[in-house]
């Protein structure tokens, strides 16, 4: 049996249960199922492919779904005044807790840099002024400036603990939001872990996951940079980034996953929950109404303002 | 005890047992198991009761709802750390008793004139401080603010990259000592000594190490930048004053030893007062420790400057 690549159609796979011999239906992407007929949670492990390793390690579930469920109804109330009121008083629904296949990047990133670097001084300059009298005098203050100096380098360093998604069902960004994950409570990856679980196979290609984790770690130099430049302050901070000896594991991240359905007309909203640190995340839809109101409110004021200086004068 | 089992294969750097990942720049350490070539269906079952088990939360591992037992899972292992040996003490308890009325001696003219005779030692214990010793290669990006070629303001920006090997350098690990006492009197040990069991001294104190090792790696690692920073400082960058040295240290064999080191540590009375010294185990010339200084010699040198001050002002005045 040959195994489809994540980019062609994935077809559903039949298998049968181990415990009871019954035939049962395998989700494209899915790693584990429950037999409708005897309750046996199978996992099930494809032959690994380039698109799709054999992972690494496991995040386990530290969060239950009622913790989980709480959370939710706490961050909905806590989100912007700007958001949709129907929003707010929607229900989440869970739709389930998975182990999220991610990967874990490392590299050591070799990159060239240029900037100007700020070196304040202190110079006394004489200005003239008029005292109470309103006779003009001359004073001396002393006052700090900035001379700026090219600097141009290269900076090596490595660059651990990257995390990126590998399902298509999760955007990079959503996962960005629920991180950071703990990785000292990595495990070994055992089938053991899932079982009982949803869990599912990668679904991105692993050069789209190279690629996001390209732009991860060039955004994670860019900061260590700014931190290693010399001077009072800096600006023009340039830089090119080459990545090598790149190391890249499938982890499997626990996340729980609620979908907020709050007007006919809108699809549902997706809210992640970090299912080891209970970390919400999820895009609030704003209401434009509210916005429009605030903008009114405000100009409306600004205008008042205006309107009684004007008066004044 | 060294539990290193193989080297990481992209940085070199020693695996330890129960390591998944390096701890230097995160390669998977390799793993027993097979991956499967063919597609499996498994129901995990219970090796207790034979009932299919679930990962539980409770747990935090895959568990049997049934027989309630937990199954063995490979995780992360962070042992407290031991010590791989000991240095023993060469300088005995007459040798210390002497390093310490001679170092009384040597304090110079603003310390109490009795101060070496009049001091009654009140303990004198030996002790065994752990540290950490490493050697590493390591490339070194670094930036500064130097002096040389500066402008208008007093400073001007350097860069550069360098290589550096770290060999036989001691990270003090230990609670009883001070850093400023044990960078003292560390540079007194010869690493070469090293054995297996406590030598040459009795009802010494044993330090343990209290740190975890993910802890304590961290730990060195901060060493490795100060002493990178230091050395960039003392031989790269150009110029004479430095500020903002800066260092991004790419590491490859660190390679981390645990060690128990010999110390003599007294404590003597003067005038009432309790004060602390700490001797090298194994050199008697690497002594620390606080002293006492005259008030009244003090005050004499303080009255005379100022009685000159005094008299250069007068003498200034009248001409």
């Amino acid at each position: 049996m040959t195994e489809t690549a994540p980019s062609k159609v994935a077809e559903q796979l039949e298998i049968s249960c181990q415990a009871c011999g019954s035939t049962l239906l395998l989700e494209p992407h899915l790693r584990t199922t429950v037999c409708p007929y005897c309750a046996s949670p199978s996992v099930i492990e494809r032959p690994p492919s380039p698109n799709r390793p054999a992972p690494s390690f496991v995040v386990g579930f530290v969060i239950g779904q009622e913790r989980a469920a709480e959370s939710v109804r706490n961050w909905i109330s806590n989100t912007s005044l700007f958001a949709r009121s129907d929003f707010k008083q929607a229900a989440p629904e869970l739709t389930r807790g998975v182990y999220l296949p991610a990967y874990l990047y490392g590299a050591v990133a070799d990159s060239e840099y240029s900037a100007n670097i700020g070196e304040d001084y202190t110079e006394t300059e004489t200005y003239t002024t008029r005292d109470s009298k309103g006779n003009t005098v001359t004073r001396t203050r002393t006052v700090t400036k900035t001379e700026y100096r090219s600097l141009a380098g290269h900076h090596s360093t490595y660059i651990v603990d990257v995390v990126v998604t590998a399902s298509a069902g999760v955007t990079n960004a959503a996962l960005e939001a629920i991180e950071p994950f703990d990785l000292r409570a990595l495990r070994r990856y055992s089938p053991a872990f899932l079982s009982g679980w949803i869990a599912e196979d990668p679904s991105r290609s692993k050069d789209d996951c190279f690629h996001l984790s390209h732009d991860e770690s060039v955004e994670k130099v860019g900061r260590m940079l700014h931190d290693f430049m010399p001077g009072d302050s800096h600006r023009d901070l340039q830089f090119q980034t080459h990545l090598s000896r790149e190391v890249i594991d499938l982890v499997l991240l626990p996340v729980w996953s609620f979908a907020i359905r709050y007007a006919e007309d809108q699809p549902p909203v997706q809210i992640l929950v970090n299912g080891q640190t209970g970390r919400v995340g999820g895009k609030v839809p704003i209401s434009a109404i509210k916005v429009t109101i605030a903008v009114v409110i405000g100009l409306a004021v600004v205008g008042g303002v205006v309107a009684l200086f004007a008066s004044q004068h | 005890m060294n539990s290193a089992i193989q080297n990481c294969n992209r940085c070199e750097t020693p695996l330890e047992q129960g390591d998944l990942r390096c701890s230097i720049c995160g390669q998977v350490s390799p793993a027993d198991r097979q991956v499967n070539e063919l597609l499996t269906i498994q129901v995990m079952r219970c090796q207790g009761c034979g009932a299919a088990t679930a990962y539980d939360i409770e747990h935090q591992a895959p568990s049997c709802s049934f027989c309630d037992s937990v199954m063995e899972v490979e995780t992360l292992e962070d042992p407290q750390e031991q010590t791989g040996g000991y240095l023993p003490f060469t300088i005995d308890q007459d040798e210390a008793r002497r390093a310490m009325r001679h170092w009384l001696g040597s304090l110079g003219w603003f310390r109490p004139s009795d101060l070496k005779t009049a001091a009654r030692l009140e303990q004198l214990k030996p002790l065994w401080w752990v540290g950490w010793v490493f050697d590493a290669e390591s490339f070194v990006s670094w930036t500064a603010d130097s002096n040389q070629s500066s402008r208008r303001s007093a400073w001007a920006p350097y860069a550069g990259q360098v290589d550096m090997t770290f060999d036989d350098m001691l990270v003090s690990a230990s609670r009883g000592l001070s850093g400023a006492e044990a960078s003292a009197i560390g540079p007194g040990c010869d690493l070469s000594t090293i054995r297996d069991e406590p030598e040459g001294a009795n009802n010494a104190s044993i330090e343990q190490f209290d740190l975890q090792r993910s802890q304590a790696r961290q730990q060195i690692i901060n060493a490795i930048q100060e002493l990178a920073a230091d050395r960039v400082e003392a031989q790269h960058v150009p110029g004479s004053r430095f500020r903002k040295v800066r260092v991004s240290v790419v590491l490859r064999k660190l390679i981390t030893r645990r060690v128990s080191l010999p110390a003599w540590v007294l404590a003597y009375r003067y005038k009432g007062s309790l004060y602390r010294m700490v001797i090298c185990g194994q050199d008697a010339t690497r002594v620390t420790g606080s002293a006492p200084y005259s008030i009244a010699r003090i005050v004499l040198v303080a009255g005379m400057a100022i009685a000159a001050a005094a008299m250069l002002i007068a003498a200034v005045a009248s001409s």
